[in-house]
């Protein structure tokens, strides 16, 4: 993915350029107008098209353009700059709303950096969390009746025709079963999953001018990687098993619900699991929580995290706000589509990493950069490898100094995505082929914690779930 | 010599009908000969050639009766207060899900008889399923607050999008047709897209 930056980069929008000015009230409205009216393909080539024009160029690019424009002297550039931001996330919105699945999860990264970002910019994107463009019932009921033998009525004892949430590749709604449970209805829109399948296979010929690149069989075994997680995401049976996994792992003292899925109301394309109470994040601090409630429920989500990785052996890399629902004190965790299943060697992996945070030694940390991002003992590496150490030393400092954090201190997160931009602008990307993942978590993560404004110490929780687990 | 009674016409080509759709499933649709539906339907070949002049009429008479029922079928589901997107989609999945019995072999006689191609007075009964569809699409047209000078080439535009899914839907080989249920859905936005800006402009 990296060996695209610099042509990015290139491509990047100019505060200067005519075109990329002065968004007027009309144009916005015509825009947002279109959002409506605009099907979503499925055919492959045609999602192709979109997927290179619009991902790439106005979704990365305009999110190093953003990154970039950190290093610019400021005021001068404000105003266009605020026009610019808008400009591109409706641009982004629309072809997102259009395209769904695959695509609205960059947006959902980018919705995550909140203040970061300026406001106007994840004013939009968080947007594409709850409104993506919906199925009607008559399409929804074709749906089930073609999945799950049987029409809505003749299912579920209620079923609420109107959607109350998007998913990114369907959209969910409310039922009752017969036998009395509320549940939550996962609808996949038709074709999506083999469209994003298709579209994925396609990407690795994109590549092709990197092959001859000393770094093209890691650039490639990453997004290998990228792309099995992507194409698990639109398999709800695989996501009914992670389910599954993940609620056993959970007692009702941990304040921790995983849904119960039905299986007999789901297939491949269509999730049933039990409702979860609880408000999204966005509704969770419109509430003005206490510091104590903001800790309360990032402790849970760290704890949740650590025991889907350790006693699940799951790494938890989805963390957008649509996937947690905050409650009186109790965290529902709804959605286990993002989920990177650890065998023994990537597990080993993990615990070397681990082990590294312990002990908070840079040469233990030196030693597992080495491995993560195979640096051997060429001399041309020794930047990489001291670029990749100051990067880890930062991202894991919850774990490696002592005591509480503060999450929600916006240096320390900005510092996070420069050195994360550094990192790529100098293609310092090869590692193991989960890294894009790996990363994807470690900027989510770190987003989330920011937005809820977490002092927390993340110590004591890991220390538990190591105890209990290893 | 006694009269044939209306209603024992009535049963005789209730049976054929019922002959032949179980023949098309079990022998195939190439395979199964008006003689053999005759000969199971316990009727001589010539009685056979009184009701249905070729097997091509047996299954058009077979479409018509499944998009009755279809029509009973979105007169019940349609919903108050739903979009003009949905009724229309309603209109075409309802007809969908009863000739899917018939998906295999009805595509030939489909494009001979509903094609847009196809002069509208050829096939009476072929254009009483046109009529009866179409006025449906104007009906739901018109109770979403549309209007439009022009008709004919609405319900022109409309049945060739709708024969174009038919088509589609026939040759369909994606898992449970599902590719056809997103060319209805996009192609229905894209006429009732149209639509709206005609009836602004």
């Amino acid at each position: 993915m990296s060996l695209s930056v610099a042509e990015i980069l290139e491509a990047l929008p100019r505060a200067d350029d005519p075109d990329e000015r002065g968004l007027s009230a009309e144009a916005t409205r015509a825009l947002f107008e279109k959002l409506s009216k605009r099907p979503m393909p499925t055919g492959s080539l045609h999602r192709l098209w979109n997927l290179g024009d619009v991902h790439a160029r106005v979704g990365i690019a305009y999110l190093f353009y953003w990154i970039r424009s950190w290093f610019k002297s400021t005021d001068a550039r404000q105003q266009d700059l605020v026009e610019t931001n808008l400009r591109a996330a409706l641009k982004l919105l629309e072809m997102m709303g259009y395209l769904r699945g695959a695509v609205m999860k960059m947006g959902q990264t980018l919705a995550n950096l909140k203040d970061i970002a300026p406001d106007e910019f994840t004013d939009v994107l968080e947007k594409l969390h709850f409104e993506a463009p919906a199925m009607h019932y008559s399409l929804i009921r074709e749906q089930l009746c073609s999945e799950l033998g049987g029409d809505p009525e003749e299912l579920f004892d209620e079923f609420e025709t109107e959607a109350f949430a998007a998913a990114s590749l369907g959209q969910v709604h409310r039922a009752r079963l017969k036998t009395g449970e509320r549940v939550a209805i996962k609808v996949q829109y038709p074709g999506i999953g083999r469209t994003i399948r298709a579209d994925l296979r396609n990407l690795t010929p994109l590549l092709l001018p990197a092959r001859l690149t000393k770094d093209w069989e890691n650039v490639k075994a990453q997004v290998d990687e990228v792309r099995r997680s992507l194409e698990r995401e639109t398999d709800y049976e695989d996501e009914a098993r992670l389910l599954e996994k993940a609620r056993d792992l959970f007692t009702e003292d941990d304040n921790i619900l995983v849904p119960r899925v039905y299986r007999e109301f789901s297939t491949a394309r269509v999730l049933t699991m039990q409702f979860v109470g609880g408000v999204h994040i966005h509704d969770f601090l419109s509430l003005n929580p206490s510091q104590e409630a903001r800790n309360q429920a990032a402790e849970l989500m760290m704890r949740a995290w650590y025991r889907l990785l350790y006693k699940g052996r799951m790494e938890y890399i989805d963390w957008h706000p649509g996937n947690f629902l905050f409650q009186d004190g109790k965290l529902g965790l709804i959605d286990m589509g993002g989920v990177w299943c650890l065998n023994d060697a990537a597990f080993d992996t993990m615990l070397r990493a681990d082990h590294a945070m312990q002990t908070g030694d840079r040469n233990d940390i030196s030693d597992f950069v080495r491995h993560w991002c195979e640096i051997g003992d060429d001399p041309s590496d020794q930047e990489r490898l001291l670029k990749s150490v100051e990067y880890c030393e930062h991202v894991w400092k919850a774990r490696i100094q002592p005591g509480v954090m503060d999450f929600g201190d916006a240096e320390d997160l900005r510092k996070t995505i420069d050195l994360l931009a550094e990192l790529t602008k100098k293609r310092y990307t090869r590692g193991r082929s989960a890294s894009p993942l790996v990363t994807r978590w470690e900027l989510a993560y770190r987003t989330m914690l920011y937005r809820l404004g977490a002092k927390i110490d993340v110590h004591p929780i890991r220390d538990e779930e190591v105890k209990v687990t290893c | 010599m006694p009269r044939i009674t209306e209603e024992a016409k009535q049963a005789t080509r209730k049976r054929i009908l019922d002959t032949a759709l179980s023949l098309f499933k079990s022998k195939g649709f190439e395979q199964a000969t008006t003689r053999d539906i005759a000969n199971e339907a316990g009727i001589a070949a010539g009685t056979l050639f009184n009701y249905f002049p070729a097997k091509e009429d047996i299954v058009m008479a077979l479409v018509t009766v499944a998009l009755a029922r279809a029509a009973e079928e979105f007169a019940k589901q349609k919903r108050e207060g739903a979009s003009l997107e949905e009724d229309l989609f309603l209109n075409v999945s309802t007809g969908l899900r009863r000739l899917k019995p018939y998906r295999r072999y009805v595509g030939p006689v489909l494009e001979t008889t509903l094609s847009p191609m196809v002069a509208s007075a050829s096939n009476e009964q072929a254009q009483a399923i046109r009529v009866a569809h179409l006025e449906r699409v104007q009906e739901a047209i018109s109770s979403h607050g549309q209007s439009l000078a022009t008709w004919t080439i609405a319900m022109q535009l409309y049945w060739t999008l709708y024969t174009g899914v038919l088509a589609f839907w026939v040759n369909d080989s994606s898992p449970k047709q599902e590719d056809t249920l997103a060319m209805l859905d996009q192609s229905i936005s894209m006429f009732v897209s149209w639509l709206k800006e005609r009836g602004n402009g």
